[in-house]
């Protein structure tokens, strides 16, 4: 939906289409005079300016969505229980024994790389990058097109940290060591995990 | 419940009354009386009375700051329940799982819940900060913003990772221990930093109690302050919506 504003043709007719909603400024130029011929100023899209009150437009998304992850938890819930293995035990290590899934990317880390890189420089320069995002992106604008350099960096990060929990839960077993029968299989078993 | 002197009565007067007291305003019919209604009531008090119509598509939003938001208290609730029955001593804390589970009512998928839900948020968290990133919505004036969620993030990881340790399994001391030892290689504070989190050499009983008194009072009410801020300067900075 594009609204005209600015544009008209010529006295006895409402050329110009005021926005629906309270926010329809006032800064819209008075159609008169004959510069009214002129193509559109400006072209903006109505949703964009269009405003709902929250009660009960946007609560009532909340409360579906909100509904929506009840039921899923729920669900879930019932289905699946919540690990829990032998009492715990001092004496006897697992193996592997792994961080928590959010963490075994570190641990991933500390596999390749120096522990005070791994545990300690990494991320830490993680955290306090992306704090400072804001003031070190001085690019204006949000529109994807114009942020190729910023979109980019990101999608690397989020891919590496991705891909290093994934191998960390998927692809590690004894030791820590590489594994792919946890996914594939064992050749010597008929089904694979 | 604007009663017309032909049905007033004094009942529907009385209950008029009440509703009155409680609601400063009749049923929402029109936008005026619901924006009353916004405006009026503590609880919707923490949205704008109106908003951009583009900021609240769920197609722009993916609901997932409100998902995080909700699965906090849904983590709040079952947490609470939880709290009856756990008792944080290394004597006692694995029993009282398993008399969650096998012994109490609905102990099982309240546990249940409480677990999937805590991955559930940690997910839902890292979404949305990809969501915000990859609109731009961090860009002023929401920089400080952006500063907060980051660490809503790490409240967020900080908390399910300080309750890993809680139901004392193999599971349970072995990922904290791997976790913990994480933070000995930090230059000169590392190992008393591991010691101040365990309070001792080892995971025992000392760390218990410290990850337990983390995990229910010191970082939910972290977290519970900087959502309030967070969710504060969303309104005072205003919305992004549009690309």
């Amino acid at each position: 939906m594009a609204t005209v504003v600015g544009g008209g043709n010529g006295e006895g007719r409402r050329a110009v289409q005021v926005p629906p909603g309270p926010l329809a400024r006032p800064s819209q130029r008075p159609v008169t005079g004959p510069e009214l011929t002129s193509p559109p100023l400006v072209v903006r899209r109505r949703e964009e300016e269009e405003t709902v009150v929250t009660f009960p437009h946007l609560v009532w998304k909340e409360f579906l969505a909100g509904l929506a992850a009840f039921v899923f938890f729920m669900a879930v819930s019932i289905q699946i229980n919540a690990p829990l293995l032998q009492r715990a035990n001092t004496a006897i290590t697992p193996n592997p024994a792994k961080a928590p899934w959010y963490f075994v990317g570190l641990q991933e880390l500390l596999e390749r790389f120096p522990p005070v890189m791994a545990g300690v420089a990494f991320p830490t320069f993680v955290i306090v990058f992306m704090i400072l995002t804001p003031y070190l992106d001085r690019n204006p604008s949000r529109r994807p097109q114009d942020r190729k350099v910023a979109i980019t960096l990101f999608t690397i990060y989020a891919c590496l940290a991705v891909a290093f929990v994934v191998i960390g839960v998927f692809f590690r077993s004894l030791a820590f060591n590489w594994d792919w029968t946890m996914i594939l299989g064992h050749p010597g078993l008929s089904s694979p995990v | 419940m604007s009663a017309t002197p032909r049905e007033a009565s004094p009942i529907r007067a009385f209950v008029a009354q009440i509703w009155g007291s409680i609601f400063r305003h009749g049923l929402p019919t029109t936008d005026k009386v619901a924006a009353r209604t916004a405006l009026t009531n503590f609880f919707l008090h923490i949205h704008p009375v109106r908003v951009k119509k583009s900021a609240i598509r769920v197609s722009y939003t993916l609901c997932l700051g409100g998902l995080s938001f909700f699965l906090f208290i849904l983590l709040t609730i079952t947490g609470l329940f939880l709290m009856f029955y756990y008792i944080p001593s290394i004597d006692q804390a694995y029993q009282n799982i398993k008399d969650l589970q096998f012994v109490a009512t609905f102990g099982l998928v309240i546990r249940n819940m409480h677990r999937w839900a805590a991955h559930g948020m940690v997910i839902t968290v890292w979404l949305h900060m990809a969501r915000v990133f990859y609109q731009g919505a961090y860009k002023p004036p929401r920089e400080f913003n952006w500063a907060i969620g980051t660490l809503l993030l790490l409240t967020t990881l900080l908390l399910s990772f300080s309750g890993y340790l809680l139901p004392w399994d193999q599971l349970a001391v072995w990922a904290i221990t791997v976790g913990t030892n994480m933070a000995k290689y930090a230059p000169l504070v590392g190992p008393y930093t591991r010691y101040l989190l365990l309070g001792g050499r080892t995971v025992a009983q000392g760390a218990l109690i410290r990850f337990y008194v983390l995990h229910v009072i010191a970082l939910p009410l972290i977290g519970f302050l900087l959502m309030v801020v967070h969710f504060w300067r969303v309104r005072k900075d205003g919305f992004t919506g549009g690309l």
